[in-house]
């Protein structure tokens, strides 16, 4: 199965590499919409559904913990999971994520196999 | 915490981000100068939380070239210096991030937004724990400073 993605993040440079290294990790992407911030992945939501939203934390305009909240509020954005990618690798931070709704958390650094492995088991994907 | 511990922390987390996200190795450590770069990149970005400070990182040209090219995937053209820079900022970021997470990781820190910086003002500082090592295409040199460190 191939999913459909959203990647969240102000710089254009590591929306890019994200995308580049889920191809790069064998996982399948059926479309990837891409957003600078919170506000544009909610204008973008109102058209286009998603499987998966892999979004940063420190953005201007609408940062990643106000579009997690967005999300929870909305009746129809609250089961698209999502994961949380940010340089921030400590506990406080992954647990206030996690409470705000998201579903995953990955570090930066992370390799290939490291964020398929997180997106897999947010997904729910059997590897048996 | 002492020095020694800090520049450990600050030599792994640095090659921990270079080889998994910009697909470079250091290959030796050198001495960090006092004489900055003649040609060279730098970002800082400063934090807060349980400790504050500030941390940069300065490359040669050479080196920011080959780190952004990797990390974009460019392998025709050559990297614009706009997109050199954005890279460079990532990449402090990151490595500030990596590094504080591996001195404390019960701790709450805030990262600020990395700033491209004259890299000619980034020399040896003894108010930085700093290391700077070869990567082969060039050389990386990183700084962090801690308020309140002994």
């Amino acid at each position: 199965m191939a999913y459909r993605v959203m990647i969240v993040d102000d710089s254009p440079s590591m929306r890019a590499f994200v995308r580049r290294v889920m191809d790069l990790s064998g996982f399948a992407v059926d479309s990837c919409l891409t957003a600078g911030n919170g506000a544009q992945g909610l204008a973008l939501l109102e058209q286009q559904t998603v499987d998966i939203i892999l979004t940063d934390i420190n953005m201007p305009e609408m940062n990643g913990e106000e579009f997690l909240r967005r999300l929870e509020e909305h009746e129809r954005y609250r089961s698209i999971p999502v994961v949380v990618i940010s340089t921030d690798a400590t506990e406080n931070r992954m647990q206030r994520m996690m409470q705000l709704g998201a579903r995953g958390y990955i570090a930066k650094p992370f390799s290939p196999e490291a964020l398929r492995g997180e997106l897999e088991r947010v997904l729910g994907v059997s590897n048996a | 915490m002492p020095d020694l511990e800090v520049a450990e922390s600050l030599l792994a987390a640095a090659s921990d981000v270079l080889e998994t996200m910009f697909f470079s190795s250091v290959v030796g450590e050198a001495p960090v100068s006092a004489e900055p770069f003649a040609s060279a990149v730098g970002a800082r970005l400063e934090f807060s939380g349980a400790r504050a400070g500030a941390f940069a990182v300065r490359l040669t040209e050479d080196a920011a070239r080959t780190v952004a090219a990797n990390f974009l995937a460019e392998e025709t053209d050559e990297p614009s210096p706009a997109q050199v820079q954005e890279v460079i900022g990532e990449l402090a970021n990151m490595m500030c991030g990596s590094v504080l997470s591996r001195l404390d990781r019960g701790a709450h820190f805030d990262l600020g937004t990395p700033v491209i910086v004259d890299a000619a003002a980034l020399g040896a500082d003894p108010e930085a724990v700093s290391r700077a090592f070869d990567i082969g295409d060039g050389e990386v040199a990183v700084f962090l400073w801690m308020d309140g460190r002994p």
